[in-house]
C-alpha cells in the first residue's frame, strides 16, 4: 500500500519543475529539465493509477485539517484515468514543444518568434498548466477546484498570448473575457453552495444534498446544479458557449494546441462527470438538457469542421464534437453509457493529441492550409498515422473510436426515450460529417501525385513524439479490452459514490496513517 | 443594512454586464471588475451576515463568532481577480498597440496573414481567395 500523501506529488512536481525552469539558462537545459520533471510526474501518476484501478479510493486532508473543513485531495479510478492521460500527453507535449520551438521551419518569419517564445517561459507556463490540470483532477473541494481552474486558465492565457501576434491577441481577448465571466459565475456558485449547504467539500456536498432532498425536490438545488453545469459547459465548449474555442486553440504553437485540445476541454468534461455523479446525481432535468445540448454541439461542431481549410481549425472543431460525444455519454444517465464515455475519453485524448501533432508536421511541410497534394509518397508513416487516427476519431471499426461510439449509442438505445433517439441519430450523422472532413484532408494533403513534394528532414524530437502518439492510438485499439474494463470499473465506482464519500469523510488526521 | 447589500450586489452585477457589452475594451475590463466586486459581495452575503459576531479567534468571552470561510473565499477571489485584471489590462494595451484601436470591433475584425503558398497549392482550387481563407470569422 502506498501512502496517500503521494497524491500531492502530481500537483507539486509540475510546480517545482516550472519554478526550476525559470532559472535555466539555455533552451536545451530547459527542455531537459521539463522532460525529466514530466517523466517523474508520469511515473507518480502511474503509481497512483495502479493503486486506484484496484477499486480503492485514496484520500488525504491537506495540513491534516479534519474532513469537511480542510481541503481534501482525493483519487478514485476516474482521477487515475485522467492523471495518466494528462501526464502521458504532457510529457510528449514538452518534448514536441522543445523540439519544434528550437528548430522552427525554414519557411516563414516565425523563427525569431518561436525562439523568443521558448526564451520567455513557454516550458515553465506549460508546467504550471499541468499543475492546474492535475489539481482539478485531484481536488475534492469545490472552491479548490475553482482555484485549480484559475491556475490552469492563467497559465493557458499566458500560452495563448505568448508571442503577441495579432491573431493571438484577438482570440486571446475573447478567450480571457469569456473565461473570466465563467469563473465569476463559478465562484458565485461556490458561494451559493456554501450558503445553502454550509460546506464546500464535494463528498460532504453529496451527503448534504441527499439529506436536503429527503422531503421533496428543491428548486435551489436544481439551480446550483444548473449553474455548475453552465460553468463547466463553458469550459468544455458546449453549444452555444463554445464558439470561442475553435478560433482560440489554433493560435499558440502547434504542440500547445495539441495539449489544449486533448486535455483542457476534457477537464470541463471531467468536472461535469464529478458534478453529476457525485454532487448532484438527482438533477436529472439538468442532465437531460445537457444531453440535448451535447447533441446540438456534435452537429454544429462537425458541420464547422467540414467547412475549415486549415489543419488546426478543422481539428479544433472536431475536438469540440468529440467533447460533445463525451458529454452525451455522461448525461445519458446509465452505467453503460458512462463506461463508454470514459473509454471514449481515453480514445479522444490520445487521438486528438496525435492528430494535432500530425497537423503540426503538416503545417511545417506545407503551411497552415492542407491543400497541398501528394505527401503520402514522401511521408508514408505520417500518412499511416493520420489514417489510423482519423478512423479512430470518426469511430470506424476496428479502431478504439468504434468501441467507444458503439457503447455510447448502445447506452442511448438503452435509455430509449425520444430525446435519446434524436441524439443518437445526430451522433451518427456527426460521425459521418467528421469522417468526411478528415477524408478531405486525406485526399488533399496525403493522396495523389505531386512532384512539388520533396522530403524534408524533420527534427528528431518532433518525429519521435509524433510516432509515440500514433503508437499510443494503435496501442489503445489493440488493448481495447483491458482499457474498456478499466472504464467499466470506473463507471461502476462513479455510479455508486458511497465509497468515495466514506473514504473522504473518514480521513481524520489520526486515522490517516492507520488506514493505509 | 443587510437588506440593502443584496441590492448593491445586484447593481454591481448589472453594471458589470452592461459595461461588458460595450464596444470599448477599457469598459469591458471595468465591467469584469464590477462583476468580480458583485461576486465578492454576494459571497459575503450568502455566508450570512453576523454583525454581533466576534472575530473568529478563539477566546474565553465570545459566544458567537463570525464565519471566517466566506472571507477566506473572498480573499482568494480578490487575489486571483487582481492577477487577471493586470493580465487583461496588458492584453488590452497590446491589442491597442497592434491594431491602433481600442474598439472591440476593430480588434476582432483583423484578418490573419494569408499563407502565400495556399493559392497555388491545389490545382482544383486555383481561386482560393483571401476572403475564403478568413471565413472562419463567421463562427467566432
Amino acid at each position: 500500500m502506498i501512502d496517500a500523501n503521494i497524491l500531492a506529488l502530481p500537483i507539486l512536481l509540475p510546480l517545482v519543475t516550472g519554478a526550476l525552469l525559470l532559472l535555466m539558462p539555455t533552451p536545451n537545459a530547459r527542455t531537459t529539465v521539463a522532460a525529466i520533471g514530466s517523466a517523474i510526474t508520469l511515473t507518480v501518476s502511474c503509481v497512483i493509477a495502479a493503486t486506484v484501478f484496484g477499486g480503492e479510493v485514496l484520500s488525504v486532508q491537506m495540513s491534516a485539517w479534519p474532513a469537511p473543513y480542510g481541503i481534501a485531495v482525493v483519487a478514485d479510478s476516474l482521477t487515475g484515468v485522467m492523471l495518466v492521460l494528462s501526464s502521458i500527453t504532457g510529457l510528449l507535449t514538452v518534448l514536441f514543444l522543445g523540439s519544434s520551438l528550437q528548430h522552427p521551419p525554414r519557411r516563414g518569419a516565425s523563427n525569431q518568434l518561436n525562439r523568443a517564445r521558448e526564451q520567455f517561459g513557454a516550458q515553465a507556463l506549460l508546467q504550471f498548466l499541468f499543475m492546474g490540470v492535475h489539481m482539478s483532477f485531484l481536488t475534492g473541494d469545490l472552491f479548490n477546484l475553482f482555484v485549480a481552474f484559475e491556475v490552469m486558465l492563467i497559465a493557458s492565457y499566458g500560452l495563448v498570448l505568448l508571442g503577441s501576434e495579432v491573431r493571438q491577441l484577438r482570440e486571446g481577448l475573447k478567450y480571457v473575457v469569456i473565461n473570466l465571466v465563467a469563473s465569476a459565475i463559478f465562484v458565485t456558485t461556490a458561494g451559493l453552495v456554501y450558503g445553502l449547504l454550509g460546506t464546500l467539500n464535494m463528498a460532504d456536498i453529496a451527503v448534504k444534498v441527499q439529506a436536503h432532498l429527503l422531503d421533496g425536490s428543491d428548486t435551489r438545488v436544481t439551480l446550483l446544479a444548473a449553474l455548475l453545469g453552465l460553468v463547466f459547459a463553458t469550459k468544455a465548449a458546449l453549444f452555444p458557449l463554445g464558439f470561442w474555442l475553435p478560433a482560440a486553440y489554433p493560435t499558440p504553437p502547434a504542440a500547445l494546441s495539441a495539449f489544449f485540445a486533448a486535455l483542457l476541454t476534457k477537464v470541463g468534461a471531467y468536472t461535469l462527470i464529478r458534478t453529476f455523479t457525485l454532487m448532484f446525481p438527482q438533477a436529472s432535468g439538468v442532465r437531460s438538457s445537457l444531453l440535448l445540448i451535447a447533441g446540438i454541439t456534435i452537429l454544429m461542431a462537425s458541420l464547422g469542421a467540414v467547412n475549415q481549410r486549415r489543419w488546426r481549425y478543422m481539428l479544433a472543431f472536431a475536438n469540440v464534437a468529440s467533447v460533445g460525444y463525451l458529454i452525451m455519454g455522461v448525461m445519458t444517465q446509465n452505467t453503460l453509457s458512462l463506461s463508454a464515455a470514459i473509454f471514449y475519453m481515453m480514445n479522444s485524448v490520445m487521438v486528438m493529441f496525435s492528430l494535432f501533432l500530425i497537423a503540426a508536421i503538416g503545417e511545417r511541410l506545407a503551411g497552415e492550409s492542407y491543400y497541398y497534394q501528394g505527401h503520402i509518397n514522401a511521408y508514408p508513416l505520417l500518412a499511416m498515422g493520420f489514417f489510423v487516427s482519423a478512423l479512430a476519431l470518426a469511430g470506424l471499426p476496428p479502431t478504439s473510436g468504434f468501441v467507444g461510439k458503439f457503447g455510447l449509442i448502445q447506452g442511448l438505445y438503452e435509455r430509449g426515450d425520444r430525446l435519446a433517439t434524436g441524439v443518437a441519430i445526430v451522433a451518427v450523422i456527426g460521425s459521418l460529417l467528421l469522417l468526411y472532413g478528415l477524408m478531405t484532408i486525406w485526399r488533399n494533403f496525403f493522396w495523389g501525385e505531386s512532384d512539388a513534394v520533396h522530403r524534408e528532414r524533420l527534427p528528431l524530437g518532433m518525429t519521435i513524439t509524433t510516432a509515440v502518439a500514433g503508437a499510443l492510438v494503435l496501442a489503445l485499439t489493440l488493448a481495447s479490452g483491458p482499457a474498456y474494463e478499466v472504464a467499466a470499473n470506473t463507471a461502476e465506482q462513479l455510479s455508486e459514490p458511497s465509497q468515495y464519500i466514506e473514504r473522504v469523510l473518514e480521513t481524520r488526521p489520526g486515522l490517516r496513517t492507520a488506514s493505509f | 443594512m443587510e437588506l440593502l447589500l443584496p441590492f448593491l450586489a445586484a447593481l454591481l452585477f448589472a453594471t458589470g454586464v452592461y459595461l461588458l457589452l460595450a464596444r470599448d475594451i477599457l469598459r469591458v475590463i471595468i465591467g469584469l471588475n464590477m462583476i468580480s466586486y458583485g461576486v465578492n459581495l454576494s459571497i459575503l452575503l450568502v455566508g450570512g451576515t453576523n454583525p454581533e459576531g466576534a472575530p473568529p479567534i478563539l477566546n474565553a468571552v465570545a459566544r458567537n463568532y463570525v464565519d471566517p470561510l466566506p472571507q477566506a473565499l473572498i480573499l482568494t477571489a480578490i487575489v486571483i481577480g487582481f492577477g487577471t485584471t493586470a493580465l487583461i489590462l496588458v492584453l488590452g494595451v497590446q491589442a491597442y498597440q497592434a491594431t491602433g484601436s481600442d474598439q472591440l470591433q476593430d480588434i476582432l475584425n483583423t484578418a490573419d496573414p494569408i499563407d502565400t503558398l495556399e493559392a497555388t497549392a491545389d490545382p482544383e482550387r486555383p481561386s482560393l481567395s483571401p476572403e475564403m481563407t478568413t471565413e472562419r470569422e463567421d463562427h467566432s
